[in-house]
């Protein structure tokens, strides 16, 4: 059980890296971008498209980190008002409905990963980015943060975590 | 089913589903699968990833890790506490100068951050414990800066105003323009207020201040003049047309990152990697909601939910003001338990019409909107600032916090009211630099 919520934790960490350093590669192409366009005077072709692309890969794949950091946003004024064992369940519930549908997130993710992929999809644009590997971050960054979520729900269930801690309040 | 009964369900289960403690994001995706499974069928899950994906794909969104970035680099430094100590050596003359350095720091804070709670704790933790060693009231001195702290998402660059104008699909050059007067405003009510305040309690002498030579107050200023030359620069580069929002804050975070680095010494790697964490952490839960708010607006809009309660504000035979009346005391609900985002990207699609049809001018209604936000900050039950300072100030308790912070919920209803007499005051500044809104 500690193990599998170790390893989850570090797979989670490791993504909350990738996603930050995509974050600053974005940071770094923008202003190449400027560069290239106020200072050379040359047209810029790819780095408005790659920007877009890193920062949806970055939001998808920071999920399982923000979960593991307890980032996400929540109003837990109920669950902190209930008594512990109604708060317990009242979280593995939630947490189980939010298991659900970020299960169907990663289906339905993969679905639209694979169709880019079998057909060849490129994006609209002289850069002509085949979509498939954007797209790749919906049912990876999705799945990772289903994965983090499973480990939260056997937490809690096994009493391993409290159910006050999870969730960033308001 | 009638669309507007359903919007009533919709609403209830929304406010339901999001209260189980459930996070935001998540929540909105349970309320529009479910209501997409039993309204469209299972099949019409599939578009959830789509739309989820186009909704994050706009270049206007990139602004927004940007800029967060841009207020990490500050928050994570001293830059907070010398700006503070700039401030009250240089305002050393002026009656009251303390309370009116505090907030004067707390809204230059909160132009270089854009957060609020970033620049409650930053300004806070140097100025509470400064106000009441010299005498303020605990009231005065938690109340002003909770207060203070607020105006981090009104005054430019604000992530709140980005992110309505990529709800409402508004110039978000415009809307950071637009809060500008409005925030001066509210620093003159909050510095009045504390001002009456000190001396209504018969604390004069904490009005007058200490003086500092010209020396002392020259050495401050080279730590905190870089920053304040990378807002100006930001803000002159987005209304020079030089660069979108996007870039300019991108340039900005560099900019910042390579001020904090050199000035603050922040090349430790685990400093570093501290404002890193801390704006990926934020970032990726702002553009998680704004995708997920968008896959709940498509459930809105598939169902005619959208369009019918429009409709049906519409046929209502109500005085416009009226009209604004009820929806501020809406927005002021929602504000006391949502973050702003949130309720901003649920509420503001729904209302923008409704608002631009009773002559409403959307970039007021934004600053009117913010303003409400930026009481449900101080309000209980989820008043992040109160907890914030709380967390600071400890041994403040939180009553005296609240009923310290509660003169300046008056100050920001003033505010509101003074705006709707004179709604130039928000269109004024953004007309006269944009020109005329189209």
């Amino acid at each position: 059980m500690n193990i599998y919520r170790q390893i989850v934790g570090m797979i989670s960490t490791l993504c909350g890296w990738v996603a930050a350093g995509m974050i600053v590669v974005s940071v770094a192409i923008t202003c190449q971008m400027i560069f290239v366009r106020a200072i050379l005077n040359e047209s810029t072709i790819w780095q408005t498209e790659a920007v877009v692309y890193l920062m949806i890969s970055a939001t998808l794949l920071g999920l399982p980190y923000v979960q593991k950091l307890r980032g996400h946003v929540n109003v837990d004024l109920l669950p902190m008002i209930l008594p512990p064992s109604a708060r317990k369940s009242l979280v593995l519930f939630t947490l189980f409905a939010s298991i659900v549908v970020i299960g169907v997130m990663v289906f339905y993710g993969y679905e639209q990963w694979y169709e880019a992929f079998r057909r060849n999809w490129k994006s609209d644009t002289v850069w002509g980015v085949r979509l498939w590997i954007p797209y790749a971050a919906l049912p990876i960054g999705f799945g990772l943060f289903l994965l983090q979520l499973s480990a939260d729900f056997l937490a809690v269930a096994t009493d391993h975590e409290d159910a006050a801690s999870l969730g960033a309040s308001e | 089913m009638d669309p507007l009964l359903l919007g009533a369900i919709v609403a209830i289960l929304t406010i339901l589903v999001l209260f189980s403690g459930v996070s935001v994001a998540t929540g909105l995706l349970i309320i529009a699968a479910g209501f997409l499974v039993v309204f469209d069928g299972l099949r019409s899950l599939e578009l959830m990833p789509e739309i989820l994906f186009g909704k994050l794909d706009n270049f206007a969104l990139l602004s927004i890790p940007m800029f967060i970035i841009m207020g990490a680099s500050i928050a994570s430094t001293r830059a907070g506490a010398d700006l503070y100590e700039a401030l009250d050596r240089w305002l050393t003359r002026v009656p009251g100068g303390l309370v009116i350095s505090n907030l004067g720091a707390c809204a230059l804070f909160a132009a270089m951050s854009g957060s609020s709670p970033a620049t409650c704790a930053a300004i806070g933790k140097m100025g509470i414990p400064e106000m009441r060693k010299r005498g303020y009231p605990d009231g005065v001195a938690a109340g002003s800066i909770a207060a203070g702290g607020t105006l981090g998402i009104l005054i430019p660059p604000s992530v709140t105003m980005i992110v309505y104008g990529i709800a409402t699909e508004t110039s978000i050059g415009r809307l950071f323009l637009a809060g500008v007067v409005p925030g001066f405003l509210l620093v003159a009510l909050f510095m009045a207020w504390s001002l009456y305040d000190t001396w209504r309690n018969g604390s004069e002498m904490t009005l007058r201040s200490r003086s500092f030579s010209l020396r002392e107050r020259l050495e401050v200023l080279p730590r905190v003049v870089p920053f304040l030359l990378i807002i100006l620069g930001v803000l002159v580069a987005m209304y020079g047309g030089y660069a979108t929002p996007s870039e300019t804050a991108a340039v900005g975070a560099l900019l910042c990152l390579g001020v904090a680095i050199i000035t603050y010494k922040l090349w430790n790697p685990q400093l570093l990697w501290v404002v890193l964490r801390d704006s990926t952490r934020e970032s990726v839960m702002i553009l998680f909601i704004i995708a997920a708010a968008g896959v709940f607006s498509y459930m809105l809009s598939s169902l005619f939910i959208t369009q019918s309660i429009a409709e049906w504000i519409g046929t209502l035979d109500v005085n416009r003001w009226v009209l604004m009346g009820f929806i501020n005391l809406f927005l002021l609900i929602a504000g006391f338990f949502l973050p702003p985002v949130a309720v901003i990207l649920m509420a503001a699609p729904i209302l923008l019409p409704i608002v631009v049809s009773a002559g409403f001018d959307p970039y007021w209604f934004a600053v009117i909107l913010t303003i409400n936000m930026e009481i449900g900050l101080i309000s209980p039950p989820v008043g992040l600032n109160l907890y914030v300072i709380n967390g600071i100030a400890p041994d403040i308790p939180l009553k005296t916090i609240l009923k310290g912070s509660l003169p300046f919920v008056a100050c920001m209803v003033i505010a509101i009211v003074i705006l709707c007499i004179f709604p130039g005051l928000v269109t004024g500044l953004p007309n006269l630099l944009m020109g005329p809104a189209v």
